[in-house]
């Protein structure tokens, strides 16, 4: 089981790498920050997830704790970005959303920074800067989970009247599932923390919810930023518009 | 900017309709969430299919006449009012979203 769920997260770090250059090279046609934002977020997840990772792949001993705790650095400068995006694309004039980003920011600093410098297990439920450092990372997913499927609502709306294309009012589902699902990533990082003494039923579980949140993550960006054609006729195929009442 | 073009858009509906401010800004609000659109980031072709699809049944309800006319006479001086400030699109998550996807 756990080996499955090591494989998972080498072949999402995989496909992370692949959609990070994706849009990249998006951001270097538009110009626009979304894509930039979103492009390096994914850049250091996958980074991240195939560093930390690299042990089980090449079956050598897990990466000592200092170690751990500087590869973390990778996957933490990728949340700021993310913050960023959130809040550029739903929520650009609100204070609170500003406030929020700033909170994440610092909890990811100082739990990762402080996490350094004690030393200690990274995923231990007595490590306290591991709790900092998981709230931390932990909200933006949630936040984009919510946001997105607000969007998604509104974007229903537009979709009948004709100003949302179906394949983007299903793009907000996506993201929305997908923040849904890293959520649920996180939750396994907790259960992984409380299985610090090994127990093996609980790291069943962790590993399960880790490698289907992964595989899951996977497939719904897969349909979001690599539509396949026949999903996207199936989607607008469904959309229903409504008529102009003034045309009659 | 979009805050511009919602002042636009509810003073022009008040003088085409005989609505008075406050029940013109209300109609208005509630008319962009039932199509879904957020006040802060409107732009004219949405305001065109709200004024189009669903604001000539918002006027029928509070009793305005000849509503069909009223949201025409209302889109019409927006255009002319708002063409100068009509905010490019292009950051819209609408916008974003579909670019994410490469369509």
């Amino acid at each position: 089981m756990e080996e499955n769920a090591y494989l998972t997260s080498i072949f999402a770090s995989v496909f992370y790498l692949v959609a990070s250059v994706r849009l990249l090279r998006l951001n270097r046609r538009t110009g626009e920050r979304p894509e930039l934002l979103l492009g390096i977020y994914f850049g250091f997840s996958g980074a991240y997830y195939l560093v930390f990772n690299l042990p089980s792949l090449f079956g050598f001993d897990s990466w000592p704790p200092a170690t751990e705790w500087m590869i973390e650095w990778i996957y933490v400068l990728g949340v700021f970005p993310y913050l960023f995006f959130i809040r550029s694309v739903f929520r650009p004039k609100a204070a609170w959303a500003g406030a929020l980003v700033g909170i994440c920011s610092v909890l990811l600093l100082v739990g990762t920074a402080l996490g350094t410098l004690n030393g200690g297990d990274v995923y231990s439920l007595d490590n306290l800067w591991f709790h900092v450092q998981w709230t931390g990372y932990t909200a933006p997913c949630a936040w984009l989970g919510l946001e997105a499927m607000l969007s998604r609502r509104g974007a229903r709306k537009r979709t009948r009247l004709g100003l949302c294309e179906p394949i983007v009012a299903n793009r907000y589902l996506l993201l929305a599932l997908f923040g849904g699902f890293q959520f649920l990533a996180c939750l396994a990082d907790l259960l992984l923390a409380a299985d610090a003494d090994g127990g093996q039923a609980v790291s069943m579980i962790s590993d399960a919810l880790l490698g289907g949140s992964e595989i899951a993550s996977v497939a719904v960006l897969w349909l979001a930023f690599f539509p396949p054609r026949f999903y996207s006729d199936w989607i607008t195929r469904r959309a229903v518009i409504l008529p102009t009442p003034m045309d009659g | 900017m979009a805050d511009a073009l919602f002042d636009i858009a509810a003073e022009r509906l008040e003088e085409s309709s005989d609505m008075d401010r406050l029940a013109a800004r209300g109609t208005l609000r509630l008319a962009l969430k039932a199509a879904g659109l957020d006040a802060n980031r409107l732009t004219i072709p949405q305001l065109r299919t709200v004024f189009e699809k669903i604001m000539p049944k918002e006027l029928e309800a509070r009793g305005v006449a000849d509503a069909a006319a009223s949201c025409k006479t209302a889109m019409g001086a927006i255009e002319r009012a708002a063409s100068e400030n009509e905010l490019a699109a292009s950051n819209s998550p609408d916008e974003i979203f579909k670019r994410l996807g490469g369509s």
